[in-house]
């Protein structure tokens, strides 16, 4: 992420902070993604994390794996991640390779992403989180 | 005393009633202190005509050396005049070689690029190379290929002397020079091949016979074998291009994204759509990623199938440490690195078929096909 166009951006609203995947990751890129993001959680004292990997047109074992991985490690540092944007594509060849966010919440896009995490932090105020 | 001569005409007087005065009067000697302690002025006078000019320093020096070679014939009141007229004489004499060497430079200018030295060595090298390769034909090979390539005989006269048809001397000759092709290429490298399958497998490369190629297992050869791989490089850039095969080396992690990429782009054309691109994508990825992660070295090749169904075959090999346990690593869950365990099962369920191919120590080879389903 130091040459070239950023690959990820990192956009702070609030209390939540939206990264937004812009072009396919490579295995040390992901990793250096989840860094990034875990760091920023700290920096920024985030309550909520939206991942929107709309751009993506492969998320293989290692990226599902990480997206949990980034979602785990957010969820100890106080922070609830949601993953949005997966095209019906990478739906489906998910499906297929057995792989997926697990317990990571999903939403459709980013608007369903930030109402999943105001719900979530005020339950009293609309429908169930997940 | 040329000094005298050359000197301008406001110094010229004092420096010749200088001299003269020596004359009269020889003894009374200069210090050597003295003449060094003229180099600042000397250099003021210096930098005054020329700057910074890079031999600026030179010339004070070269004055200072003058002056203390004369001071024996100098009465010291005279000392600083004579050294006045030493530098001024300095640089007029540089200015004077400078102007010649510039009026004559185009005549040193020689427009030919001079030989690299070891241009003739090469040559020579290469020559002896092709002869080696040349004998080393058999001896009817080499007549056909000097009567066609050299005498310019054409096939059919040929095929007639020969008792055989143009068709069948074309294609010998066409093995011929697939075969002096290797040869030259073991005979320049100075390599003799290591093992017996390596003259094979080159001429199957060479010659571009495909079918020959997957006999011999080719392309996993030219993977476990370092000069095979060497050799191979030029015979394969000579060998037309094809548009329905891609081949991606495999050794770091961008290399999983080209691969997966250029898998999308030859399935598209192919005529997969929609989400099988993205399967065959993922598949990719997953394989790409074991070679990288297991074998550190290798090449998917991503192949358009035309019948006796349309599909596209992808077929990942590396010279890696192998799978000793196939079983086990095609279970859900299995796994060595800190993965899922899905790599293996996981491309299995992407695609329609798949094989895999794996000899501890030798390496592992995938292969796999998404079929084209038939448009109603």
């Amino acid at each position: 992420m130091n040459d070239g166009p950023a690959l990820v951006s990192i956009l702070r609203q609030g209390d939540t902070l939206v990264a937004s995947v812009h072009t396919a990751l490579d295995d040390s890129e992901m990793v250096r993604f989840q860094e990034d993001l875990v760091r920023q959680i700290g920096e920024h004292r985030a309550r909520g994390v939206i991942i929107d990997v709309a751009a993506l047109d492969v998320l293989d074992s290692f990226g599902s794996r990480t997206l949990r991985t980034i979602a785990e490690m957010a969820r100890l540092r106080g922070a609830l991640t949601v993953i949005v944007g997966i095209q019906p594509a990478v739906a489906y060849a998910m499906v297929r390779l057995g792989t997926g966010p697990g317990e990571v919440p999903t939403a459709l896009d980013l608007e369903e992403g930030l109402a999943h995490l105001a719900r979530a932090r005020d339950p009293g105020g609309g429908g169930s989180v997940r | 005393m040329q000094v005298l001569g050359l000197a301008s005409s406001l110094v010229d007087d004092t420096v010749l009633d200088g001299s003269r005065h020596h004359r009269r009067t020889s003894g009374t000697p200069v210090d050597g202190t003295a003449v060094a302690d003229l180099e600042p002025m000397l250099r003021r006078i210096v930098v005054a005509r020329l700057g910074d000019h890079p031999a600026a320093e030179d010339l004070v020096q070269e004055t200072l050396v003058r002056v203390l070679d004369a001071r024996d014939r100098i009465e010291p009141r005279m000392l600083e005049p004579y050294a006045i007229a030493t530098v001024r004489n300095v640089m007029a004499t540089m200015w004077r070689a400078e102007g010649r060497e510039e009026r004559n430079r185009h005549r040193a200018h020689d427009p030919g690029v001079p030989d690299p030295a070891d241009a003739h060595l090469l040559e020579e090298e290469e020559r002896l190379a092709l002869r080696t390769a040349v004998g080393r034909l058999d001896r009817d090979e080499r007549a056909a290929l000097v009567a066609h390539d050299v005498d310019g005989q054409d096939t059919r006269s040929l095929a007639e002397e020969a008792g055989s048809t143009a068709g069948a001397v074309a294609a010998r000759l066409s093995r011929t020079r697939a075969r002096l092709r290797v040869e030259y290429l073991l005979a320049l490298e100075q390599v003799e091949p290591p093992t017996e399958r390596c003259r094979s497998v080159l001429l199957a490369v060479s010659a571009a016979d495909r079918r020959r190629q997957r006999e011999l297992g080719a392309a996993q050869h030219l993977l476990e074998c370092e000069d095979c791989g060497r050799l191979s490089v030029p015979l394969l850039r000579r060998a037309p291009a094809r548009d329905d095969e891609t081949r991606v080396a495999i050794s770091a992690d961008p290399d999983i994204v080209t691969a997966r990429r250029a898998a999308r782009a030859v399935a598209a054309r192919a005529g997969l759509t929609g989400a099988d691109l993205t399967l065959v994508a993922t598949a990719v990825s997953e394989v790409a990623r074991n070679i990288v992660r297991f074998a550190v070295q290798g090449e998917v090749v991503i192949e358009l199938l035309d019948g006796p169904r349309p599909g596209v075959r992808i077929v990942a090999r590396d010279a890696g440490p192998g799978i000793a346990d196939l079983e086990q690593a095609q279970r859900d869950g299995y796994s060595t690195c800190a993965g899922l365990g899905l790599g293996l099962p996981g491309a299995r369920r992407l695609m329609d078929d798949f094989d895999i191919v794996s000899t501890p120590g030798q390496g592992t080879t995938v292969s796999m096909t998404k079929w084209i389903p038939r448009r109603t």
